[in-house]
């Protein structure tokens, strides 16, 4: 499945009310757990818990890449989270991180697991619009700035 | 008329999109008795990416290059043992670098006439980021392009080919 249809209102989170790293993940885990995209919240909080440890998802510019694998999800799953405020990830640069791309993915669907990685990678260098995503009013505002009409 | 499909590449990369493509494209052969070739390409471009973007750990990119060598292995099989059951010879390939590039570079090496591909996202994005890689493919190759569609017609079919 292409990261485009991935992106919806129901896996688009803002504001998320987290503001620990942990919690983030605990919230956007619950929030795919709520539309059913994830069968089990534990199993995949401790899984992007573990990545953390091996070394933050946080990249520079307020925008953080949390990921893991777990059978906990049937096919890849991605939620975008905005924090207002921003909350300490460890990040790159030392700023607290806004905008969140969490990916989930089946142990045996490494390939469009890298491409959606991928994908995301070249979308946080687009500066400006991840700008314009963290001043979305809402999800669907969020959903039409990645979509054509 | 003999000849108008000799040689048909179908691109595998595990995606239930590229199973459909692989039992069409093996339908496809059998009828036009082209010659069948199954690719996956081991996506090293978009691993190199991702270490140089800070998200993926140096081992973190170890670890999935052994399993997308893995996937391609098992999906490259899975699709010998399709046609293997419609008794059809496949030459499968495996290759590493940036898909859309490597899919361009076989369907030149192996002169193919039909490049078959899974359905590509429905779903059309505003973002040049979001380019499909397959897509990508299918606008730079030289040769004709079957995107394959309407996958339960495709099961059917494949079924019930002899």
């Amino acid at each position: 499945m292409a990261l485009i249809e991935l992106i919806s209102r129901e896996t688009v989170k803002i504001p998320l009310v987290a503001t620990t790293k942990p919690e983030v993940l605990r919230e956007l885990v619950e929030f795919l757990y709520e539309s059913r995209r994830v069968a089990e919240v534990d199993r995949v909080y401790e899984a992007l818990l573990a990545r953390e440890e091996l070394g933050s998802t946080g990249l520079d510019g307020g925008i953080a890449v949390p990921h893991c694998k777990s059978d906990a999800v049937r096919s890849l799953t991605m939620a975008i989270g905005i924090s207002r405020k921003g909350v300490d990830f460890n990040s790159l640069d030392g700023r607290p991180s806004q905008l969140f791309f969490l990916l989930v993915a089946p142990p045996d669907q490494t390939g469009p697991h890298i491409t959606a990685l991928a994908e995301i990678a070249k979308i946080t260098k687009a500066r400006s619009f991840c700008t314009t995503i963290v001043a979305a009013r809402d999800a669907d505002e969020v959903v039409k700035l990645f979509r054509t009409e | 008329m003999g000849g108008t499909i000799e040689k048909v590449m179908v691109y595998v990369d595990g995606t239930e999109q590229s199973i459909a493509a692989a039992k069409c494209a093996i339908c496809l052969a059998k009828e036009t008795d082209a010659q069948l070739l199954a690719v996956y390409v081991v996506n090293t471009r978009a691993l190199v990416d991702l270490v140089h973007a800070h998200i993926f750990l140096e081992s973190e990119r170890s670890d999935y290059l052994r399993d997308l060598e893995n996937d391609a292995l098992r999906y490259l099989n899975h699709v010998r043992e399709l046609a293997a059951r419609k008794g059809l010879f496949v030459e499968t390939v495996q290759r590493s670098g940036s898909v859309h590039q490597e899919i361009k570079s076989l369907v030149e090496e192996y002169a193919v006439d039909l490049l078959v591909i899974g359905e590509l996202p429905r779903l059309q994005s505003r973002r040049d980021e979001l380019y499909d890689e397959t897509e990508r493919a299918m606008r730079r190759v030289g040769c004709s392009v079957l995107i394959v569609k309407d996958q339960e017609r495709v099961e059917r079919l494949f079924e019930t080919l002899p």
